[in-house]
């Protein structure tokens, strides 16, 4: 923003008043010997000082406004969204995957993989992803060719959803004000960092720690899809609720632990040494979606 | 009974036309401005714009009269004949008011598709003008939510951004983060007109959600069609970002119906 001092503002109170006196008839504003009208060869931005004219009462702001937001939002946009080939480069990629990675997708990928989330008894193929040599060692194929492959799109899309979903939902019970919505925003990234935590402590006490941390948080992120939907049929009817909450926890349930399957077969210990003790983590895993997801989308809390 | 205090004489010096707020009292030629920066011409030629000189040696000598009611530099700066030539004060700051207007109109028509070559240079005083007669929209239905109208704009137009570019894969084409936010403040040109609209429309009746649908669904049109155009590998994500845009407004939608 302009620093005030430099503006050259002609003095608005008539120069010949004294206390005494009332004010003569002088013009309270000064009328611009160029008028009002816009020189065009600046457009709309106006970067850099037009006048770089010697002036001691002129501050080094003069004429930088916009043009210097602009190219510090450029400069940040750009830096927070490093092209992947310098993310690989760079040390966070010993804790981070490349999240590029999780957002090839498309409309048929992500319309069948909500199916696949919100009714996985249907989905008749197989749950394993798609490994193809890539320069000497296997990698996953992305999302769009593998309908197994985490994503981050649906995840995010699932919270703004739910974000908005608690909105409508609040404001038709009446109490809507935009903290409570704060409240609720804060109530979900806290959900989904304990699902996140939840998944990476099963699948570390079972032996395959190494799954990437992105992969953790996408899957964590798939339970807001059916939770939003049970938030919107709730709007609608309060009874639908009790009925179609229960579903989609178990659906997130199965569907978590079908994946969890595969990612503990994927990992290098082997998986039968403790079947039993697999199977109940897991299991504990699809009971404990119940609570969680009733919580997120309690409104009230 | 009126107090007496004495008011001390004004002396206005026929010779020198320059204007002084205080001339000091027994001072008889005006002394030569000591901080003041040199005119165009000699301080005896009229000079018609009544500007004020600071004069600090007269305010200093003057001790006896009221302070001057403004502080700070208020003279003329610059050197030479420098106040004629200045730009505008519009045009210095960038704001191109044609353009915002030509913008918004493109805007306005809810059927025909806004033309992208217009929003190709972004600026951010348009969407502020925007914002600001959504909060007094808002503020005439009695609800005060400037500062949370500000803090939305910002997290949306951050995670339009984030998407927008995470999907298009590192080949963002003309978007950056400016752009982007230039982009979501116009676009919120309908949902501006929707806070207006609902101050007419019964409270929390049927009529106001649909009306609130389509203003959202004008303004997610909009706003799809112009990243689409702007970032030119947006093509085949169309509908993915279409569902960005639409969560983002029914964001604000929800501030005004509730």
């Amino acid at each position: 923003m302009r620093d005030i001092s430099s503006l050259r503002l002609p003095s608005l109170l008539p120069v010949n008043q004294t206390h005494g006196e009332s004010p003569g008839p002088s013009p309270a504003c000064v009328e611009r010997p160029s008028g009002g009208v816009l020189r065009r060869d600046l457009g709309g931005l106006g970067g850099g000082p037009t006048n770089p004219q010697a002036n001691p009462f002129g501050s080094t702001l003069h004429g930088a406004g916009p043009g210097l937001l602009r190219t510090g939002l450029e400069a940040y946009g750009g830096r927070i969204l490093d092209s992947s080939s310098v993310f690989m480069q760079s040390n966070i990629t010993q804790y981070l995957s490349d999240p590029q990675y999780y957002f090839q997708v498309n409309s048929q990928y992500v319309r069948n993989k909500l199916k696949v989330i919100l009714f996985p008894f249907l989905h008749r193929g197989h749950w394993t992803r798609i490994t193809e040599p890539v320069g000497g060692r296997l990698s996953y194929k992305p999302p769009v060719q593998d309908i197994n492959a985490p994503d981050l799109y649906i995840p995010l899309m699932a919270f703004g959803t739910y974000i908005v979903v608690a909105g409508y939902a609040l404001g038709v019970l009446g109490r809507f004000t935009p903290e409570a919505l704060t409240l609720q925003f804060s109530k979900g990234i806290l959900g989904w960092f304990l699902q996140v935590i939840l998944i990476k402590g099963l699948l570390y006490s079972l032996g395959s720690g190494e799954a990437p941390l992105l992969d953790v948080v996408a899957y964590a992120g798939y339970g807001f899809a059916g939770t939003s939907l049970a938030m919107l049929a709730r709007i609608f009817w309060s009874y639908l609720y009790y009925f179609i909450m229960p579903w989609f926890c178990i659906c997130t349930g199965v569907f978590l632990v079908k994946t969890m399957k595969r990612v503990l077969l994927g990992g290098p210990r082997s998986y039968e040494r403790h079947p039993s003790r697999n199977h109940y983590f897991l299991l504990f895993l699809a009971v404990v979606q119940f609570p969680m997801l009733f919580w997120l989308s309690n409104i009230s809390g | 009974m009126a107090k007496e205090f004495p008011v001390p004489p004004v002396v206005f010096t026929p010779s020198t036309p320059t204007h002084r707020r205080h001339p000091p009292p027994g001072m008889g030629a005006s002394p030569p401005p000591a901080f003041a920066p040199p005119r165009p011409s000699t301080s005896s030629a009229a000079n018609p714009l009544p500007f004020m000189s600071f004069d600090v040696s007269a305010a200093a000598a003057s001790s006896s009269s009221a302070p001057p009611l403004f502080a700070g530099p208020i003279g003329v700066g610059g050197s030479g004949a420098s106040f004629e030539d200045e730009p505008p004060l519009l045009e210095e700051l960038g704001i191109n008011t044609r353009q915002i207007w030509r913008k918004t109109v493109s805007i306005l028509h809810p059927l025909r598709s806004a033309d992208p070559s217009l929003h190709a240079d972004a600026d951010l005083s348009g969407p502020f003008l925007f914002l600001l007669s959504f909060g007094l929209f808002q503020l005439l239905a009695g609800k005060f939510h400037f500062g949370i109208v500000l803090g939305w704009v910002t997290v949306a137009s951050l995670f339009l951004y984030f998407v927008f570019s995470m999907l298009s894969g590192g080949r963002r084409g003309d978007l950056d983060l400016y752009r982007c936010v230039s982009l979501v403040g116009y676009c919120m040109l309908p949902m501006v007109i929707f806070s207006a609209v609902s101050l007419f429309l019964p409270r929390g009746g049927g009529l106001m959600f649909g009306v609130g649908m389509a203003f959202v669904l004008w303004s997610t049109r909009v706003c799809t069609k112009l990243l689409a155009e702007l970032a030119s590998s947006g093509d085949e994500h169309r509908g993915l970002i279409a569902y960005a845009c639409w969560l983002v407004y029914m964001l604000f939608s929800l501030l005004v119906i509730f």
